[in-house]
């Protein structure tokens, strides 16, 4: 048998097709899914596909922004509403691979992959799925390290206060390198102290991942050197990062610190 | 240093040895082939359409060595899709070495494993089907039998007694050069004699490099399709065509004037696409199967099987006088050629003539062995050869400088070759210019030397006393007389400390014998044979028990074998190369 490629009208019947298939896997830009089939991988033979134009939507609601699962890294960066997160749309590949990859592929792309994914998870997404649930993208992590792969058609965020949302690539090679570590904070202020951080580091575990005990040494304080010093030491406590060609687990816990501190201190934007 | 990037050309200095008009340097040219890249145009192998296009693809060891004791393609022979899959006894001459084609080794490689598998990767079979990955789910589905050997993976630990035998076709791990010597020998003068002289320093070092995979944008690949008239043709990736023909024919035991092949541009080759491994079997595919057929290496292929630039290993010993003169330099180097020969004889034979480097030194020796271990083969890369023992000879010319205290950049302006001097492989050093190159580095570094170093030519004195061949010490160390006996002695046994040159020695090895026997029978008697006889390469070491696949295909076996025409394909005599004939 051959693969085969499967293509329904709407995201709902994909995600139907795909819980109840043990051979296929969702396409979404095929940045992933191709690669896999060029360099054959037996582990599907059916490819599933869905035309659904509300995937590649993207719609304020409220306080927050919706942003469709087939949007891509480039649709990101021409988008006037989500300027902000142009930067970490922008540290994904090259423009080939932007003008493909898609927001949901990012969501479940493998270390050392998944840099767009710790920006949505700062930035306080949740994952709408086909069936109309929602689910918070640390619970969608967690369930995805335990295998579970359900279809999403959007995730929402929130809209960061201008200046309070910051990223950082960390890579050996620039542009186009893979991560070394990156990292996304929501640094929303009151009164010039923290309120609410939020911080999320891409590369430093199998998936995604917040930084509660850096979020708690934020709170309360100022962005300067005294005021994020708390923060820069528990940059990478309790952290067990992967190791791989990129960098060994040692250096990323090494390094950690030191990037965060430049993220915490530079200008605000 | 100036901050502009042009390039500057010294002309100057060999005005009167050349008279070039090279006019390219620092000026933009186009490559030849740009247009055709950067329009998308330039013809790849893989660019051919064919209709009715199947895929080929291999069945590999994942052992670094095995007994083959069954291969199991029933289940695989029955999958959707599959045509044929393709076994060594389908292969009408499954053994050969690249460089019969020049008279130059022993046939020693199966193009499919039949007896046993030497390094990961090899391939046992190739199955053909309609589509690519139909082919890899049936390669999947093959079964082997597979009993492990123990394997060795390092060139020393393969000259080691007791060490498995990697490919049986060299009972003793190593290429014999000449059917003479285990290794390729060098001697010039007497280097025993100059390490024991009192003025001396004796400077040892050890240096190795790992393996350095070519790694071409586009794979390795041929697609074969039936011609009329019985011939068929041959898109490839090859950097070599005619090789690649010649190779061809001899495999599948046809005549070359049946092949038409078509070369194109090479998506990168780099030396690594010389090896012939995979026109032979797209044209026997198409062969079997009467229709078009691609087999591709893909990328993990490519990293795995494909020949890289082959490890390296040296052990430098330099006898130092206090002035800097190197006086003696003793060379011991092992190419680790992996499971078969390949190109690696060549490169020891490259890496001989290029020894002691760009340095005048009166008593060279060296003894440089081509080793097989159960790692991937290795073959041709930029410079293969020389690379490894350049690396060695900087490295250890840097030690030598600290040790006798001199100036790194002065101790080789010292010791530069000039014109008229004698190498040590008996030729007369002419256009030499490496004094101006160090001259030249110095001055753009910034880095100070010495007045009378800055003054010193390649153009002046050379020659006369350095023109001489010095009275040279032979040995007969690592003679082989075609007897299949003992291993080679990966060192000299060292019977004798030497009578104390004034000096430490930093390297974990002893100190050679500086004592002067003429020639030290380093060789150790010869021992019962153990081994096969090295003259019956019994193909890929006719396997104990032969598989047992039930016999749904006949193997194949050409209807005319070749033996009629002028030549048998591979079976040129050319003597000039090596200097050598099969005797």
């Amino acid at each position: 048998m051959g693969l085969t490629v499967e293509t329904y009208a709407s995201a709902a019947e994909a995600a139907r097709a795909l819980a109840a298939a043990q051979d296929a896997r969702y396409l979404g830009g095929g940045t992933l899914v191709m690669r896999a089939v060029n360099y054959g991988d037996q582990s599907f033979r059916r490819i599933l596909r869905a035309t659904d134009p509300a995937l590649g939507r993207i719609a304020a609601q409220g306080g927050r922004i919706s942003v469709g699962a087939g949007v891509t890294m480039a649709e990101i960066t021409e988008s006037r509403e989500l300027g902000f997160l142009a930067p970490a749309a922008r540290a994904v590949g090259g423009p080939a691979i932007r003008s493909m990859a898609t927001v949901g592929g990012n969501l479940f792309a493998a270390h050392p992959y998944g840099d767009l994914a710790a920006a949505l998870l700062a930035l306080d997404g949740r994952a709408v799925l086909a069936d109309g649930r929602e689910q918070a993208l640390d619970e969608l992590f967690a369930a995805r390290g335990r295998g579970q792969q359900p279809l999403v058609t959007a995730v929402t965020i929130a809209r960061p206060e201008r200046g309070a949302f910051r990223f950082r690539k960390v890579s050996r090679v620039k542009p186009k390198g893979v991560s070394v570590m990156s990292i996304a904070a929501w640094l929303p202020r009151s009164g010039g102290r923290i309120a609410g951080a939020r911080v999320a580091y891409g590369a430093m575990g199998p998936t995604p991942r917040r930084v509660p005990r850096v979020e708690q040494a934020l709170e309360g304080r100022t962005l300067d050197a005294a005021g994020v010093q708390a923060a820069v030491a528990a940059a990478a406590e309790g952290l067990d990062p992967p190791e791989d060609a990129i960098a060994s687990a040692w250096y990323r816990r090494a390094v950690a610190p030191v990037h965060l501190r430049r993220l915490l201190l530079e200008e605000d934007g | 240093m100036s901050s502009q990037t042009r390039v500057e050309l010294r002309k100057d200095l060999f005005a009167d040895e050349r008279d070039d008009n090279l006019n390219e340097i620092g000026r933009p040219t186009a490559r030849q082939d740009i247009l055709g890249h950067v329009t998308g145009r330039s013809p790849f192998f893989d660019d051919h359409q064919f209709d009715g296009l199947l895929h080929m693809r291999c069945v590999r060891s994942p052992h670094h060595h095995a007994r083959i004791r069954r291969i199991d393609i029933a289940a695989a022979e029955r999958m959707p899709g599959v045509r044929r899959i393709i076994l060594g006894r389908d292969v009408p001459h499954n053994l050969n070495t690249l460089l019969s084609l020049i008279d130059f080794g022993r046939d020693d490689e199966p193009l499919l494993a039949t007896g046993k598998v030497s390094y990961v990767g090899e391939a046992v079979a190739a199955v053909i089907a309609e589509t690519e990955r139909q082919a890899r789910d049936a390669v999947a589905a093959v079964r082997v039998d597979w009993e492990v050997l123990p394997h060795v993976l390092d060139p020393e630990e393969a000259l080691a007694p007791g060490a498995p035998i990697v490919n049986e076709t060299w009972p003793r791990n190593v290429f014999e050069y000449h059917d003479k010597y285990t290794h390729q020998k060098l001697r010039f003068g007497d280097v025993e004699r100059a390490f024991a002289r009192p003025d001396v320093e004796i400077v040892e070092g050890r240096y190795q490099m790992s393996p350095i995979e070519q790694a071409p944008t586009e794979t390795c690949g041929a697609i074969a399709a039936p011609e009329t008239n019985g011939r068929y043709v041959c898109h490839t990736s090859t950097q070599a065509l005619f090789f690649s023909l010649g190779t061809t024919a001899k495999l599948l035991d046809m005549p070359s004037s049946r092949l038409h092949f078509i070369g194109g541009t090479v998506g990168g080759g780099f030396g690594g696409k010389v090896d012939s491994l995979h026109e032979p079997l797209a044209v026997l595919g198409a062969i079997l199967t009467g229709a078009p057929v691609k087999y591709i290496w893909d990328r993990a292929e490519e990293m795995q099987v494909g020949a890289p630039r082959g490890a390296e290993r040296w052990y430098l010993k330099d006898a130092v006088t206090r002035d800097g003169r190197i006086v003696a330099r003793r060379f011991r180097g092992y190419f680790d050629c992996g499971a078969y020969t390949r190109l690696s004889s060549y490169a020891v034979q490259k890496a001989t003539g290029h020894l002691p480097g760009p340095y005048t030194i009166e008593n060279v020796s060296s003894d440089v062995y081509c080793v097989f271990t159960n790692r991937t083969p290795a073959t041709a890369m930029r410079g293969f050869g020389i690379t490894g023992v350049d690396f060695a000879i900087e490295c250890h010319m840097d030690k030598v400088a600290e040790r006798v205290g001199l100036d790194p950049i002065e101790l080789r302006i010292l010791n530069a070759y000039r014109d008229g001097d004698m190498k040590a492989h008996r030729r007369l050093a002419k256009n030499t210019a490496l004094i101006e190159c160090c001259q030249v580095a110095a001055e753009k570094a910034g880095w100070p030397i010495r007045p009378e170093f800055a003054a010193m030519s390649s153009l002046t004195g050379g020659g006369g006393d350095r023109a001489a061949i010095p009275e040279t010490v032979t040995d007969e160390e690592g003679r082989v007389d075609g007897t299949p006996a003992a291993r080679p002695a990966p060192r000299p046994a060292a019977p004798a400390p030497a009578p104390a040159p004034a000096t430490a020695s930093t390297s974990a090895r002893p100190a050679a014998p500086a004592t002067r026997p003429a020639a030290p029978p380093a060789t150790p008697p010869a021992a019962p044979p153990v081994a096969p006889p090295v003259s019956a390469p019994a193909p890929a070491a006719a396997p104990a028990e032969r598989p047992q696949e039930r016999p749904a295909q006949k193997p194949y076996q050409p209807q005319e074998p070749f033996t009629r025409g002028v030549k048998k394909p591979g079976a040129h005599r050319f003597s000039s190369l090596s200097g050598t004939r099969r005797r």
